[in-house]
Formats: C-alpha cells, structure tokens, sequence
C-alpha cells in the first residue's frame, strides 16, 4: 500500500509515493487475500451444512438456512454495486482492484453458500429461479474472469497498429476501387463485383460476429469467381487486366475483412459476458426479492 | 431536336453537382460504356443500357439494347414509346432518367440522377454497430428492464394479485372427507410407505401463485398442490393449526396430551437451539404447532417424517419436567423401557381394576379364570384327543392357536374370547335330554341355572314324560352320550324332585362341577338354592400394550417359522404355562432382536413411530382415573 506524500512545500522536490513498479491483477491482489476470505466462508458454510443436524431436512427454513440465506443476500447486493464502484474514481475506502478482486472471489463464494442455502433442492419456482440466475451470473462471471486474462493479447496481436476506424476505411477504399475498376467489364463480371459491394457485412449476426464466419459472404464469392474468370482468360493468352486487377483488389479486401471480422470475434468474446452478467444481475436481484418476500408471505 | 442531359451528382457535403450537356442528334445511347452518350457510373447499369430515339409527336422511344428490360412506370418492358409531355421516368439499376419537354421547342430534357445510394457498408457512424455488440444486441438496458419485468410480473406480482383476489378455496371433497376420518389403525402402520410412493398428482387448477412453491407436496397432499390458498391463509402469517383443522378434525387426529400437559413436559433447549426457539416465538412460531412436526413442500413423504429426536426430544428427562408423568423417560430405542403391561389386578363384572406393571417384576394377572395354556396345547393328552375327535383346527396334533385368538380385521390384535365360540365346543352346557331336544345351561347367569334345573325336576315330578334323560357333564365325544346316561329319569314325589334339583344344583357349582373347570365358585349358604352359589367375576384384558401398535399380521412369519411356531416364538412361555396368572407377553428385548435401531444396520429399522402413535389421544387408548406411574387405571373391560 502507497503511503501518502507529505504535503508541505519546503522548497525542496517533494518525493513521490512509491509506486508498485509490478503490476498485480486483481487475481492475485493483496497476496490473495480475497481468494483466502473467500475460501474460508466457503469451508466455513460446508463444515456447518456437514456438522449441523438439519431437521427434517437442509433447506433455507432451518436456523442454518437462514443464516446461509442472510450471508448470500449481503453478499449478492454488495456484489452488484461493483457497477456503481467502478464509476467513482477514489481510492477508499478500497481500491477498484482490490474491489474487483473481492467482487470475483466473494462471488465465486455464492455457489456454494447458494447452494447449501437451498438445500440441494431445486425445482420449478421462484427460488429456483433466484438460484439459477445467480449461477448464471457466476458462470458468465467466471467467462468474463478469463475471456479478460487470455484475449486482450490476441486483441492487440489481430489489429497491429491498426485503429478501427482505420480497418473500415481499408475496406471502405477497397470497395471505391473496386467499384471503378469494374465500370469497364461486362454485367456477369460487374455483378460479381456487385455480390462484394453490396452482399459483404464486415460484422453480421451475433453468431457471426462469436465465430468470425461468413460463409455466404460476397466477396469471397465474387474473389472465388473472378479468380476462375481470371484463370480461364489465362489458359488462352492474357487476361482481361481490369479482371487481373479486380481480383487483386477482391484479394486485398478479404485479407482486411478477416482481420477486422477476428477483431469483431475477440471483441465480441470480451463483451458478450456482460450482456448476461448485468442483466441477469437485474434479475437475480428482483427474483431476490420475489423469493424473500413469497417465503415470508407464504410463511 | 436536341436531348438536353443533365447529370446529378451528389457532393461530399450533401449538395448536388448538375452537369448539362446539350446532343443534337435525334438518337443517344445510355449505358455504364464510356462511349455512351449518358454514362452512368452503376454496376448494375449494362455497358450498352438502352437507346433513346426522338419521334414526331413529342414522343420518344425507349429500346432496351443490353438484354435487360427497362423499367418504366413498374412495368418492365424492352421497348416503349413515351410522351414526354408525362415527363415519364426510367429506372435504370440504381438510377432514373426522367424525361421533359425542354425549354426549345422540341427538345427534350432527360435528368439522370442516382436515386438507391452508392453502398457504402464502412459509414463512419457505424463503427461502434459494427465494431461492438450494439449492433447485433439489444442494449444491457433494455436486456435488463425486460428480464427484471418479466420475474417481477411472474414472481411476485401476479402471485400477489392472486393471493390477494382469493376467496375461498374448493378442495376435492373426498380428500376433505378422508382427511376428516380417523386413520385405521391398519393404515397408519403402512401409510408412511403409502404416502411415499403416491404419485404427486394435483387435482385443482393451477395458479400464478405455485411459483412461490418451496417444493414438491407430500403424497396426502399432492391433490391440493395448487391450492395454495388452503393452508396459506393469510399474508405474512405461517400455516395455521385452524387450516390443518379444517380439514383435519380433531376427532380424527386427537391430541398427545392435554395442552398444559405438553406445555410442561416439553424439553427446555439449551445454547443455539435456545436462541432459535426464541426466534421462533418472537415471531409467533410457538412450539406444538402442527408444522411444527409436519414440514411440508419436503417431497412425497414429507409431511409424516418426523425426525425420532422429535419424540425423544421431550422423552428424555421427561420425569423432572413433567414430575407426575406415568411413563418412563424414553431417550432411544436401545435405552427404551421393558415394557409395562396392563393387567387385570382385580376382576369385576361392572368395575374392573387394570395395573400397567413391568414385565422385569415377573407380574401375574387376576383375571379370575382358570385356564391352564399347558393343558389346551398338549399333543398327547384328552384336550388333544377330543381336538382330534371334534376335529378343531390342529397344529402338529395340538390345539391351534388361533381357534381361541382369532385375528381381528386389522390382523393387528384378536377378537374377544367367547366362551360359546371359543369354549362351548368341548366344555358343553347340555345337562338334559328331553325328547329330540338337548337341554343346554346358560353361561354367566347362575341364579338362572338354579331355576332352570330346579324346574326340570318339578316338571319331571309332577308330569312325567317320556324319553327325558339327565345326562353328565363329563366332556366327551359327540355319539357318546348316551352310553354314560341312557335311563329315565324317574322321580317318586315332589320331595325326591326337590332334594334332587338340590343336589344336581350343588354339583354343577361344586369343586367337580361343570363350572369350577374354569371359574371360583363360592358357596354363599343362602337358604334360596338361586342365591347359593356365587361364581367369581372374569376379566380379560383385550388390550396389554395399549400405548403402542403390534400388527400381529405382519408378523405371522416370525424367524423364519410360521403359524404356532411363529406364536411361541415371541409369546414363549406359553407352552410350558400352567395357569392363567401367567403374564405370557414378550419382553422389549425380543422385539430388539430383529428391531435394531435405526442407527444400526439390522434387519428391520425401528422409530418410535414403528410402534408408537403421536395422535393417540391424550393418553393413548386408556382413560386416566387415578395418576401417579404404576397406579390404577379402568378399561372397558369384559367379563367372561
């Protein structure tokens, strides 16, 4: 922890607070301490599931069910206030790293004190549901953990120096040359020309944009059939050359569209998370209060 | 005859570009060629688009000249003549030619713009569409408001409303009326295993309140699953003894003790548990409840498992609590107490008086009847011979047990013994034959048998008639009677008939008579002979372990042996017993030999509610008349 500058201006340079010169991710912050809180309330929660004799049966009724359930309701409201955390910029009373490291550690906590607060028993109703958007929310979590770790390098390898704005305007320049260089060729050939102008999306779908495939995409097809026209004109003499240069040109604007198409996926992985992990929250959170107020209406 | 062409061009800042050329020539071309006269730089345009020539009239025919049709007032169409008076269009791919009369006379002035926008898929603007999910997902926002819309409507809101529009609930009206009656007994002993393999059926409708489920009904309950109104009555207010009763009476599910009696013999938690109970009834979760043992949503046998500690909870220690309790502490089945029998202590025909003592101090039963168990099941001696003879239902050449015990409907206990069903057929009451006719003595009603037999001699004496005969009470085999006693009955006077009937009254009621086989008999020494003789009362206990249940029935195969065998197996002194007195019941102990507990794997488990019910009643089947452990109780006795 930095320990704070003095203040007083004697003239002399005033020292700066020593910095981490490493840099720690919020995994392994504070020497894991959050991991080892984490781990010992979910040890904790077990021991007193394994130890404590639960009649009739374990389930969020008895003592230890509603303590599991109080702890679990704590902890997933905290949780979900690491939205409004992360839009102060303070370094008190936590750091947003540290933060986040107990936000990733607490909540990994919730499967298992979740889970003995429900007994093991689930079903078709709105504890379970409760149950299910939490796991749902942990899982997405967990992706999100990883897709953090592992993508960003690739991110950054894909786009070289490249911005996006620059990875459209690539594709943008290609399609202006595209589009003059196929004013002198016959309807067949111009209509090929045309499929890569008008039937190429850079992005598409949601599935697209996961998986980066766009097996119907226009201008493959169109650099697939100039490329034979250009093979075919080559058997017998020279080509047409503004096929030759056309299909250079589709060439050049496949190459740019994969790198932004990879740049889309990786994007995509990275983000796709929180459409589940805030939404879902949301709903966690009002399934939350469905569930504690039906058990204590229906008492 | 000139076209006057004016090309429109869009500039980068949105303004257009009109270039006007003037061709006077009567024909021009229109293609995406650099050698037409109007080029139109459109992929989808043909090189060689289409030919314009000016006629006379104001008209202008339209030729398609690349193979594809012109479209013209949607219409496709490879020639037309146009007025251009009707300033028609004609689209071409993405562009339109509109023609008009031109500002000379004869011209005609054709606009050629482009009216589908040049694609330009990279638009800056959509860099964020394209390059995030924004384009392909609905906003977090919106994701967000929809889901937490759609669980509060269907969790809570909807419920609400539903709970809140209730007015009474309909149940099937045979479950109310079944859940009215008291269970037989037979079906308590099996209705754990029943209720846990009923399938889960709901039979009312369902409603947008099952969300609030817990989990699955127990199998009684299954039926009324959706009605959750039934027991839930009120907000905020746990399940109610009132909506148990309701269906429940109290008749069919009688209370384990008095109110007062529960309140003070319940066992005081200590440490957690003493907190929890005082949560439990700050919030007005009183122990006793009925959910306070009847966990409901705990899957099909939910509502009957009740933990053994719920039992031995307040059993064990029961004695400091609840100081004049008469049953012992209880605190497992290995520790449970021998067992204490009610016995008869003295037999009475209108006020019998029963002990409950334990079978550890070897007690012995006053039931006033003589009846020696050693006699009635030997194989070799007269009772087997006349078995034989009367061809009574045998066992290996003995009496069986089960002509006297005759299971009752249930298979758990027996029927009463009666002396006609059960004694009459060896031990006979026929004293007289008159005529066809076997004169037979009444059972239990000495002072009616005086009479009788004091009458039959008078009548003999003062109008004779033939083929009366006084037969003997030996017991012997039917055909035999009249070789013990085939003459007539003859009287000299009224006298003889008097001293007669005396003497034959005397010695059915002496020590050899017919009744002292199995009752006392006292001699009062009334001079009226109806008074003179006085049979002591007979007690039967019909019921020795009242506090438990033993289905006799389930157990009709005992250690591997059937029948008489089976019988002796528990009941073991039996054979061997020489008198009535004998208490021959088994011990706890024999019941641990198959029994174990339910923490030790043996082969049959035992919870208290193997044997025992809660609902007995107050105070299981008996009626308390004077309290303290050990003391008198009465019983619906019966006199034989």
């Amino acid at each position: 922890m930095a320990t704070r500058a003095p203040r007083t201006m004697s003239g002399k340079a005033v020292r700066r607070a020593p910095r981490d010169i490493t840099h720690e991710g919020f995994l392994t912050h504070g020497g894991m301490r959050w991991a080892k809180v984490a781990g010992g309330l979910s040890v904790l929660a077990t021991l007193a599931y394994a130890l404590t004799d639960q009649a009739p049966r374990p389930n969020g009724g008895t003592a230890l069910g509603y303590l599991l359930g109080t702890v679990g309701l704590l902890l997933i409201v905290w949780l979900s206030t690491i939205g409004l955390r992360k839009r102060i910029i303070t370094s008190r009373p936590y750091s947003l790293k540290a933060w986040t490291s107990a936000h990733v550690y607490l909540g990994l906590s919730l499967i298992v004190i979740g889970t003995l607060h429900a007994g093991f028993q689930l079903g078709w109703n709105v504890h379970t549901l409760a149950w299910v958007l939490m796991m749902v929310v942990i899982v997405s979590g967990i992706y999100g953990v990883v897709v953090y770790a592992r993508l960003p390098a690739q991110l950054s390898a894909n786009r070289g120096e490249a911005t996006q704005p620059q990875m459209l305007e690539a594709i943008r320049t290609l399609d202006r040359q595209l589009d003059t260089a196929a004013q002198p060729v016959g309807k067949g050939e111009a209509d090929l020309v045309r499929l890569s102008l008008e039937e190429c999306e850079v992005s598409g779908g949601l599935w697209q944009r996961l998986t980066a495939r766009h097996p119907r995409c226009g201008n493959a097809r169109a650099r697939d059939a100039i490329q034979a026209l250009v093979n075919e004109q080559m058997r017998r003499g020279p080509p047409d050359p503004a096929l030759t240069q056309i299909s250079f040109l589709l060439e050049r604007k496949d190459a740019a569209l994969a790198q932004a198409r990879r740049h889309i996926r990786l994007k995509t992985q990275l983000e796709i998370w929180l459409y589940l992990h805030v939404p879902m929250t949301i709903a966690l959170l009002v399934a939350l209060t469905a569930h504690i107020l039906s058990v204590f209406i229906y008492w | 005859m000139s076209f006057v062409i004016r090309q429109i061009a869009k500039r980068a800042d949105g303004g257009d570009i009109i270039r006007t050329r003037t061709l006077s020539a009567p024909e021009i071309s229109v293609g995406r060629g650099t050698d037409c006269d109007i080029q139109l730089a459109d992929l989808g345009v043909m090189l060689r688009h289409a030919k314009l020539t000016q006629l006379a009239g104001g008209l202008v025919a339209v030729e398609a000249t690349g193979g594809v049709p012109l479209e013209i007032d949607g219409k496709f169409v490879n020639r037309a003549d146009l007025r251009v008076a009707d300033r028609p269009g004609i689209n071409l791919a993405s562009h339109r030619l509109t023609l008009e009369p031109g500002d000379a006379a004869g011209d005609v002035a054709i606009t050629a713009e482009r009216v589908i926008a040049a694609s330009d898929a990279a638009d800056a603007t959509a860099e964020t569409e394209i390059f995030s999910l924004k384009g392909a997902l609905p906003t977090k926002r919106v994701m967000a408001w929809t889901l937490g819309l759609a669980v509060l409507l269907l969790g809570l809101v909807l419920p609400v409303v539903t709970m809140l529009g209730r007015g009474t609930v309909d149940l099937p009206a045979d479950m109310v009326a079944e859940a009215a009656r008291p269970i037989p007994v037979v079906a308590r002993s099996a209705l754990q295993r029943a209720l846990g393999v009923a399938p889960a059926t709901a039979r009312t409708a369902m409603q947008p309140d099952i969300v609030w489920t817990s989990g699955p009904m127990s199998g009684a309950h299954a039926g009324i699953t959706n009605s959750c109104g039934a027991c839930h009555q009120a907000a905020f207010v746990s399940t109610t003894d009132s909506a148990c009763t309701a269906c429940h009476k109290q008749s069919a599910v009688p209370d384990h003790a008095a109110a007062e009696r529960m309140a003070r013999g319940r066992f005081v938690p200590t440490g957690l548990g003493a907190v929890e109970a005082g949560i439990h009834k700050a919030v007005g979760l009183e122990q006793g409840r009925c959910a306070g043992c009847h966990k409901e949503h705990e899957g099909p046998g939910g509502a009957l498992m009740v933990a053994q500690s719920f039992c031995t909870d307040c059993h064990t220690g029961l004695d400091a609590r609840l100081t004049d309790a008469r049953i012992a502490n209880v605190e497992s089945w290995e520790t449970h107490p021998q067992f204490k029998a009610t016995l008869v202590a003295a037999a009475s025909d209108s006020a019998p008086r029963f002990e409950r003592v334990s079978l550890d101090a070897r007690p012995k039963e006053a039931s006033g009847l003589i009846y020696p168990h050693a006699l009635h099941l030997s194989k070799s001696n007269s009772v087997a011979n006349m078995v034989q003879k009367q061809g009574l239902p045998a066992q290996n050449g003995a009496l069986g047990c089960n002509y006297c015990h005759v299971a009752d409907s249930d298979g758990e206990r027996f029927k009463p013994i009666e002396m006609g069903a059960n004694c009459g057929a060896c031990h006979d009451l026929a004293f007289a034959r008159d005529g066809g006719v076997v004169r037979t003595l009444p059972h239990g009603k000495p002072a009616q048998v005086a009479g009788i037999v004091r009458d039959f001699y008078l009548s003999q004496a003062l109008a004779p008639r033939a083929g009366v005969q006084r037969l003997a009470f030996e017991r012997r085999a039917p055909g035999r009677m009249a070789e013990v006693e085939a003459q007539q009955l003859r009287l000299s006077g009224i006298s003889d008939a008097r001293s007669r009937a005396e003497a034959a009254v005397d010695q059915i009621f002496s020590k050899d008579g017919v009744c002292a086989d199995c009752h006392q008999v006292q001699r009062t020494g009334a001079a009226n002979l109806a008074e003179r003789w006085r049979v002591m009362p007979v007690t039967l206990a019909d019921h020795y372990l009242p506090k438990g249940r033993f289905p006799h029935r389930q157990h009709d195969i005992y250690d591997g042996k059937t029948g008489d065998a089976a019988c002796v197996g528990c009941h073991k002194g039996v054979p061997t017993s020489k008198l009535a007195t004998d208490v021959l019941l088994p011990p706890v102990a024999q019941c641990r030999d198959c029994h174990g507990s339910s923490n030790v794997k043996t082969n049959v488990a035992a919870t208290c509610d193997t044997c025992h019910g809660y609902h007995s009643g107050t105070d299981g089947a008996t009626t308390v008349v004077a309290g303290r452990a050990g003391g008198s109780t009465t019983q619906p006795g019966r006199k034989l």
